[in-house]
Order: C-alpha cells, then sequence, then structure tokens
C-alpha cells in the first residue's frame, strides 16, 4: 500500500497541471464556443514573460506574475476577441478550431523573435519555495512546488466554477456561446461577455503557464512546443469531461496524473514493456476518449436557432469569370507553365531550382489537404504524418532492399492509404473538430512514438530518401528532377480534378453540405468517407516521398513530418484556397519559395513564416474559400463590371441603330441576381 | 374541401387506399416505438401503405410526425417495431441503403447542398439511386454526366419547374425554390415512396400551391406512394387519400380528410378541448 502510494501521491501535482489545461480548455469551450488549441501557447507566453520579468529584470516575483498573469494574460485574451474571434462569432466551430491551430503556430514562434534565443534555465516559482520539503503524506515528501500548484488549481477551479455555475455573468455566457445573435435580442451585449470570457481563461492559461514553470528545468524559444505533453494531457481529461463539466476535468486531470506516476513506478524502468507503455499511455487514453465518449458526438452541432442568417458560401472564382476571358486565361496558363519549365532547367540559380523541387513535391502532399478539407469539408491534422509515412516506407525500402525510389513512393503512398483507412474505419462516426482532435492525437503519436524507432523514422539522423533513376534516365540532378516532380505534380492534378469532376466529388459535396440529405439520396457516407481519406493519405504519403527525395542526398528527420508540421501545412493551404488544386499548388510553391528568401534575414525571424501564414488561416472562417481566392472572386467581380459596361455602352451606340438591347438578359437569371451577387462575398467581410 | 379531381384514386393507386389488404403493401410499420431519455416520443404506432397511395399525416407540434419519417428512412432506429418495404424487412438497414431501395424525403427545415447548383442536385440523386460511386470511374474520366441522365434530369427540371435556374447554385436561391429543389431532388431518384416533411413550412399562399401542384402532378405522372406530413390543412386535403393523425406519440385516428376532421378526438388534440 505504501508503494503504491509512493508512487501515486506525486502524480497528484502533475494532476493539478493537466487540471489547469483541462479546465482552462473546458472553461474556454463553453464561454467561447471555440476549442481553444493556442492555450499551451498561451501558457508558454506567459511563463516566458515572467521568466523574463523576474529574472532578467530583476522584479519581485509579484510584480511579475501581477504584469504577466493578470495584465499580460487577459491582455492577450482580449486581443485575440477583439481582432479574430469577434469577427468570426457564427463561424463553425471547425473553423475556429482553425483559426486557433494559426494562433497556436504563431504565438510560441513569436517569442524568440521578440525576446532573444537563449534557453532561461532555473525558472523562478511561484508561492512555495519547490526546493523546499513542507511535509510528507504516507511518508511521500510534497516539496514548495508540488504544493503550490495542488492548493493554486483547486482554488482556481472552484472560484471558476462557482462564477460560472452561480452568477449572472457566468449565466450570460453559456447563452452567448448558445447563441451570440440570440442573447443580444434578448438584451445581452455578447461582444462584452464574449470578451470578458476570454480575458478570463487567458488568465488560466498564464497561471498554468508560470505553475508549470518549476517543473520544467528550462524554457527554450526554439522548441517552443514543449507544452505537448501537457495539451495532450489536458486535452484527454477535456475530453472526460465531455468538454461541459468543471469539475470532472479537474477529477480526470488528477486521476490521469496518478496513473501515468503509478505506471512509470510499477513497470521495470528500461523494460520493454515500459518503453513501449509509458509513451503510449496518454495517446491510448486520448484517443479512446475520442472516439468512445458519446457525450462529445455533439460538440459541432450547430445550435443556434439564427443560424439561417448566414450569409452563403461563395461561389468558386472561375465560376463567376466571364466567357470572354477563358480563352485568354487559357493561353495565359499555359505561356507561364512553358516559361516556368524552360526557365527552370535552363538559367534559373541551383539554390531556387531546390526550392522549386521543394516547393513542387510540397504542393503533392497539399493537394491531399485540397482534397480531404477542401472537397470532403473534414479536418486532419495529420497530413504531414502520412507524408512522413510515404517518406520513411520509400527511404526504408531503397535502403534494405534496393527497392527503386519511385516504386517505393508508391509502396509508400499505398501504405499510407492503409494508414489513412484505418483511421476512417477507427472514427468513421465521427466528423468536424472531434475528427480533427482524432487526427491531432494520431499525429503526436506518431511523432512521440511511431516515427521514434530506426526502422520507421531513423531515429535521430532521419532516414535519407536517393533521387530517382527510371531504366537509363538519372534523376540525380536537382534540374533534371524538378520534371520528375513537375510530371508526378500534374499527374497528381489531374487525378484530384477527375475525382472532384466525377461522381465521389459530387458526393463529397453533397456530403459537404448536408450529410443527413446526401444519405438520405442513398449516398453511401462511410464508403464516401474511406475513399476520401485512403486517397488523400495516400496522395500526402506519395508527395512525402518525392519530398524527401528532394532534400537528398540530406536524410529527412522525423521532425519533418512531426504535428506542428501537419499544422503549418494545413493553414498554409486553407490560407491561400483549399478548396482548388491551383490553391494547393499556390500554397506548396509559395512555402517553399519564401522559407529560401527568409534566409536572407537574421535567424533570429526564422521561424516567421509558420508565422505569417498562421495569422494568414485566422482568416479562414471569414473567407472559408481562401485569401487569394477571395481575391480572385474580387478581382473577378471587378473585370466583370468593367466588360459590362463596355456592352452596355457598345448596346447604347447599337441602340441608336436597330433599337434593340446588345446582350437581353434571361429574366430568371434577372430574378436570383441579386442573391448571386451576395453569394459572392461582395458587400459583407471585404 | 378536397378537391375530388385530386381524390381520385391515382393510376397506381387502383384504389389502395379503400381495400390496402387486397394489394401487397409497399410500406409497413408495425407497432414502432421510440424514447428520447424518459420521453416515449411514439409509442406502438403502426403504419401501413400501398403503392401509389398519398397519406397526409398529421398532428400538433411534438405529436411524433418527423421522428415517425426519421424511423422510417432510417435516421432514427426505433427501441421496438418492425419496418417491412416492399415485403422485405429494412429495420436494420441503414438510411442510404434505404434510399436507394426507393424511400426519399425532404426535410422540415430545408437541407440542400448549398455549394452545388440545381442541376447537379438531380445528377447526384440519379447517380445516387443507380449506386454509382466507383473511384475508378472518375479516375478514368467516367464522372462526366452523360445523355440518359441528362434527359431524366431535365425531364425533372421541368417538372419542377425548375429549368431556367439549373446552373443557379442553390446558395443564391430563395426558400421556395430550395423546397422545390429537395423536391425535385428526391423526384430524380424515382422514388416508390415520397416522404414530404412539411414542405410548405415557410412559403407564402401561392408558393404553397405551386409546391402542391408539383407534387400533385409528380404523383400522377410517377406513381409514387406519398406520405405528406404538413400543418396546412388544404394543401392536405388537396393531395392525400387519407390522412394519419398522430398525438402524443400514438395514432388517435385515420381515414378520409373530412371524417378525420371531424373526429372530436383530432379536435381536441388541436384544440386542446371537444368543439
Amino acid at each position: 500500500m505504501s508503494t503504491f502510494l509512493s508512487y501515486g501521491i506525486p502524480g497528484i501535482p502533475y494532476g493539478c497541471d493537466f487540471a489547469l489545461m483541462a479546465v482552462g480548455l473546458v472553461l474556454t469551450f463553453r464561454a467561447t464556443g471555440v476549442f481553444n488549441l493556442a492555450y499551451g501557447a498561451q501558457a508558454f507566453a506567459a511563463a516566458f514573460v515572467f521568466d523574463l520579468l523576474v529574472r532578467s529584470a530583476h522584479l519581485p516575483v509579484a510584480v511579475g506574475f501581477v504584469l504577466a498573469v493578470l495584465v499580460m494574460s487577459p491582455a492577450l485574451g482580449l486581443a485575440f476577441d477583439r481582432f479574430l474571434f469577434r469577427h468570426i462569432p457564427t463561424a463553425s466551430t471547425t473553423a475556429k478550431l482553425v483559426s486557433s491551430v494559426g494562433l497556436l503556430i504563431a504565438i510560441p514562434l513569436l517569442i524568440p523573435i521578440i525576446f532573444g534565443n537563449t534557453p532561461r534555465l532555473n525558472p523562478p516559482y511561484l508561492l512555495f519555495n519547490p526546493d523546499h520539503v513542507y511535509f510528507h503524506l504516507y511518508t511521500t515528501p510534497v516539496n514548495g512546488g508540488e504544493l503550490s500548484t495542488t492548493v493554486i488549481t483547486v482554488a482556481v477551479v472552484a472560484v471558476v466554477m462557482s462564477v460560472f455555475r452561480w452568477t449572472s455573468i457566468g449565466l450570460q455566457m453559456r447563452a452567448v456561446v448558445e447563441s451570440r445573435r440570440m442573447s443580444q435580442l434578448e438584451g445581452i451585449s455578447s461582444p462584452s461577455v464574449a470578451a470578458g470570457a476570454w480575458a478570463l481563461s487567458s488568465t488560466l492559461a498564464g497561471l498554468a503557464g508560470v505553475l508549470l514553470l518549476p517543473l520544467q528545468a528550462q524554457l527554450i524559444p526554439t522548441d517552443p512546443f514543449q507544452f505537448t505533453s501537457l495539451l495532450v494531457a489536458g486535452l484527454t481529461a477535456a475530453a472526460i469531461a465531455s468538454m461541459r463539466s468543471l469539475p470532472v476535468a479537474l477529477i480526470a486531470a488528477v486521476g490521469l496524473g496518478i496513473v501515468e506516476n503509478l505506471i512509470k513506478g510499477f513497470l521495470p524502468s528500461g523494460g520493454l514493456l515500459a518503453q513501449a507503455v509509458n509513451p503510449a499511455f496518454p495517446f491510448v487514453v486520448l484517443m479512446g476518449t475520442l472516439l468512445l465518449n458519446p457525450g462529445l458526438r455533439s460538440l459541432d452541432a450547430n445550435k443556434d436557432p439564427l443560424a439561417g442568417c448566414d450569409p452563403p458560401l461563395a461561389p468558386p472564382s472561375v465560376t463567376i469569370r466571364d466567357r470572354r476571358l477563358e480563352k485568354p486565361t487559357r493561353v495565359g496558363f499555359w505561356v507561364l507553365v512553358v516559361a516556368f519549365l524552360v526557365s527552370s532547367v535552363t538559367w534559373v540559380p541551383g539554390l531556387w531550382v531546390t526550392t522549386l523541387n521543394e516547393g513542387l513535391t510540397l504542393s503533392i502532399v497539399f493537394l491531399s489537404i485540397t482534397l480531404m478539407t477542401g472537397m470532403s469539408g473534414q479536418i486532419s491534422l495529420c497530413q504531414a504524418t502520412f507524408a512522413g509515412v510515404g517518406a520513411f516506407t520509400a527511404g526504408q525500402l531503397a535502403a534494405h532492399m534496393g527497392l527503386p525510389t519511385l516504386v517505393g513512393a508508391v509502396v509508400g503512398g499505398l501504405l499510407a492509404a492503409a494508414v489513412g483507412t484505418v483511421i476512417a474505419i477507427v472514427a468513421v462516426r465521427i466528423s468536424g473538430l472531434l475528427l480533427g482532435l482524432v487526427t491531432l492525437s494520431f499525429a503526436l503519436f506518431a511523432d512521440q512514438l511511431l516515427f521514434q524507432y530506426t526502422w520507421s523514422g531513423g531515429g535521430l539522423t532521419g532516414v535519407a530518401v536517393p533521387r530517382p533513376v527510371v531504366g537509363p534516365v538519372d534523376f540525380a540532378s536537382d534540374r533534371s528532377f524538378l520534371l520528375l516532380a513537375f510530371g508526378a505534380l500534374v499527374l497528381c492534378m489531374v487525378l484530384v480534378l477527375l475525382v472532384q469532376r466525377g461522381t465521389v466529388g459530387r458526393y463529397l459535396a453533397a456530403m459537404r453540405g448536408s450529410p443527413i440529405a446526401a444519405a438520405s439520396l442513398g449516398i453511401g457516407l462511410t464508403s464516401a468517407r474511406l475513399t476520401v481519406f485512403a486517397m488523400s493519405a495516400g496522395i500526402a504519403g506519395f508527395g512525402g516521398a518525392l519530398y524527401g527525395a528532394a532534400l537528398a542526398p540530406a536524410p529527412v528527420p522525423a521532425t519533418n513530418f512531426n504535428y506542428v508540421i501537419s499544422l503549418v501545412w494545413m493553414v498554409a493551404v486553407i490560407t491561400l484556397g483549399s478548396r482548388t488544386v491551383e490553391g494547393a499548388v499556390q500554397a506548396g510553391m509559395g512555402f517553399a519559395l519564401f522559407a529560401t528568401l527568409l534566409t536572407y534575414l537574421p535567424t533570429r525571424f526564422s521561424g516567421i513564416e509558420p508565422i505569417l501564414f498562421a495569422f494568414g488561416s485566422v482568416t479562414y472562417a471569414a473567407h472559408p474559400e481562401g485569401i487569394l481566392e477571395y481575391q480572385k472572386s474580387r478581382w473577378m467581380h471587378r473585370v466583370n463590371r468593367l466588360l459590362s459596361a463596355y456592352d452596355q455602352r457598345r448596346g447604347r451606340d447599337a441602340d441608336l441603330g436597330t433599337g434593340e438591347p446588345a446582350d437581353p438578359v434571361a429574366p430568371a437569371a434577372l430574378e436570383v441576381l441579386p442573391a448571386a451577387s451576395l453569394s459572392t462575398g461582395e458587400g459583407f467581410g471585404g | 374541401m378536397a378537391d375530388p379531381a385530386v381524390l381520385a384514386p391515382t393510376p397506381g393507386a387502383a384504389a389502395g387506399a379503400a381495400a390496402p389488404g387486397r394489394i401487397p403493401l409497399l410500406l409497413d410499420a408495425r407497432e414502432i416505438s421510440i424514447h428520447f431519455g424518459g420521453v416515449a416520443a411514439l409509442k406502438g404506432v403502426s403504419l401501413s401503405m400501398v403503392p401509389g397511395e398519398a397519406v397526409g399525416l398529421v398532428g400538433p407540434n411534438g405529436a411524433g410526425k418527423t421522428t415517425l419519417f426519421n424511423c422510417l428512412c432510417g435516421q432514427l432506429r426505433p427501441s421496438g417495431g418492425t419496418v417491412s418495404f416492399d415485403g422485405q424487412p429494412i429495420g436494420d438497414l441503414p438510411a442510404h441503403v434505404r434510399a436507394r431501395l426507393g424511400i426519399r424525403r425532404t426535410f422540415q427545415r430545408v437541407e440542400v447542398f448549398p455549394e452545388m447548383s440545381v442541376r447537379d442536385h438531380m445528377i447526384v440523386a440519379e447517380r445516387a439511386r443507380r449506386g454509382d460511386g466507383a473511384l475508378w470511374k472518375d479516375l478514368l474520366n467516367k464522372g462526366k454526366p452523360h445523355r440518359d441522365e441528362l434527359e431524366h434530369v431535365e425531364e425533372v427540371l421541368q417538372l419542377v419547374g425548375l429549368t431556367d435556374l439549373a446552373e443557379v447554385p442553390v446558395a443564391a436561391l430563395s426558400l421556395g425554390h430550395c423546397r422545390l429543389v429537395e423536391l425535385g431532388r428526391a423526384l430524380a431518384g424515382r422514388p416508390r415512396l415520397l416522404m414530404a416533411d412539411e414542405p410548405s413550412s415557410g412559403l407564402d399562399i401561392s408558393e404553397t400551391a405551386a409546391l402542391a401542384g408539383v407534387l400533385r402532378k409528380a404523383q400522377r405522372e410517377q406513381g409514387m406512394a406519398v406520405l405528406l406530413v404538413e400543418h396546412d390543412m388544404a394543401m392536405v386535403a388537396s393531395a392525400v387519400d387519407r390522412v394519419v393523425v398522430l398525438d402524443v406519440g400514438s395514432i388517435i385516428a385515420e381515414g378520409p380528410f373530412d371524417t378525420v376532421v371531424a373526429d372530436p378526438e383530432v379536435r381536441r388534440a388541436y384544440l386542446g378541448r371537444t368543439a
């Protein structure tokens, strides 16, 4: 019994840390309707600033605490609300998730740019001294860090629960989440209540970060995602609480902390079982909870009774293009393609050819996001994992079996497709936010476990994917590989376009529009989802293998395919347009070109690229068609107006001669014109 | 008062309303029960229809009409009872398989695919009916609409009066047009049983009349059975052969429209007292 307690009791303060994360996630979701994945990033920012104020600016701990937790954190929350979430109050939960993913990426990467790259050792503590043992509990020493974490967590959760359950502002927060518009009609100032909720949840995040400091030996600005384990545990406890109950989240988090410690204590350290069970435990619990907890199924349900007020989605820009522009557009496109190919194999400098290779192969991977998110409306946060499966398969097959890289890439694609199918089967009954979280947990599992072995991700060094050789043609040089990558991209684009314009694409569009109506027509949602998951994962795997070959002869490490990369890739595609194949190509090429351009800046700014894409992704909720697609539509409207004015002038000239209008318009078309123009986004948001 | 011309048995009905026992049943739902938490939404409801018959399902709000629809379509699994379609038990079949058997429906709150054009709605319905959707066909460029498919879609568009709006994205249409799109989409799947859930909801008088006209015309031309949930009694009277009245999850009356509306139990359910 005493052994059991000696293993279990130290888990309580860890559980309390998890609880602060879990309670914050639940509170933010209940008070703002946003599943705030950036919560960990907010905690990191507050912890970093607290450390900076206390140890660099030599301010007293209390002053540092007030400035970091009670001033900066709520200010950050208010900024989130003021500059982002206030503008997308009626966006879907999934759209808000994408925006929070952008913030999750951007905030921690901004820290080293603002405050420098130096790791900060021995961070300060709050309340009780972590080096001092205050008392023993069943022979287990309890130090100041554990004591302060436990005491503060329990106190904070009690206060937050009381506010949420028994105060008028708590009631208003719950009403605003159900329907901002309906609450406003009842006289509640929804924007103010939402801003208050953001300030409160952000303060909690700051508190969690500061409390966690003594548990972190150092804060490494260049590894801003060191709070990942906290995120996983917090997510799990929040999921066990069905994103609803604060006390259940607290109890679940503490329970998780205790069980993790017990497993670590009882399994022989260094044993095979410990090596397998310890790291996998949090992910197994997280995925199991996400899949099996029926209370999570309604997370995405749109309960807003005024949802019908939302404007319709904008049609693709290509559908509003004047017919007279089609030929010049087509000619211009082919001129560009030929110019690109000729330039790439003749005069473009070597560095930029390498960059173009990366861009072309990344574009293939990004097409998988077009298929998954743009066409089927599903969110997958593990596309880089699929790409990693393809790259490592091709590399390992080449290294150990001498298989040609192209064959390895196809096998890698098929293996990734198989993995994608398994995930789709496991997650067949869930969609939207919940599916996003399940795929995120799979990505985290692959990062922490699957890709860590030498037989898979090649350990620390990574796996080299050799440049392909097809018969007598060797694609070892960058310029020859560019032609191969271009051909592979065109092939994948054609495949995606064929699917988009075929029956499966129509089914996916129907499924995205209304799953219930699609099923009522006889469309098998399960088979449609399996198809899109398998094909998307397959393309990502194939593209990943070629991306690995583009980086040859350098080995490609597992960190190139971690969950952060998945998130960054997704926001890059979504920012530029996930509904069209050209959106994927623009994102892939833009991503690679931008990365090379940034090498000319000081190293301090190396993380700025994901930040820019991440901030771009926060526009997703307002413009789900993507920024470029939105701008193209606006320009298309302007050009159409110019052409229309030209037609009218010609019509007037013709009237003088014939008395008839030049281009009569059908009455039915006239009837729908006002609504159609509204649907294109003219007149709102931009 | 019902229009006599409309109440006359349709060719497919073959006096089915009068003597359903002599014709093989198209739909046979028996003792359907379902509970939501502690609330019994349906308590042993039985409903049968013969091919070509038009039945109105009426009752006050909360009576269980849409719940019964969802049980018949497969969107909800009842806790008790059986459902057969054309002699085949379908209680365990998912919604999309039941749809392929010929059960199509419209929704009380319009469910359209906002980014698709009107024509694409019909094409999707027609393809889903045929069970198309193999990925390899798309990859071999066999996913483009073909001639007989387009001809059928054109017929449906003419039937529902949406030919002029065929290429318009549905997001740009009014509610009345969206109701017609839903109806056309259901008809494009060549249903044997069409279930329309409050199709006049949110429509004005003229739009309701137009929709009722399309429904009658479609039933006359295609000979399908129609199960209509509707609060607009004039529309019910003009469109159905008989009426079934639900109240608090149970059937309280059924028969010809005029008889049912005169039933004291029905009047009590609607008005809260015996009129």
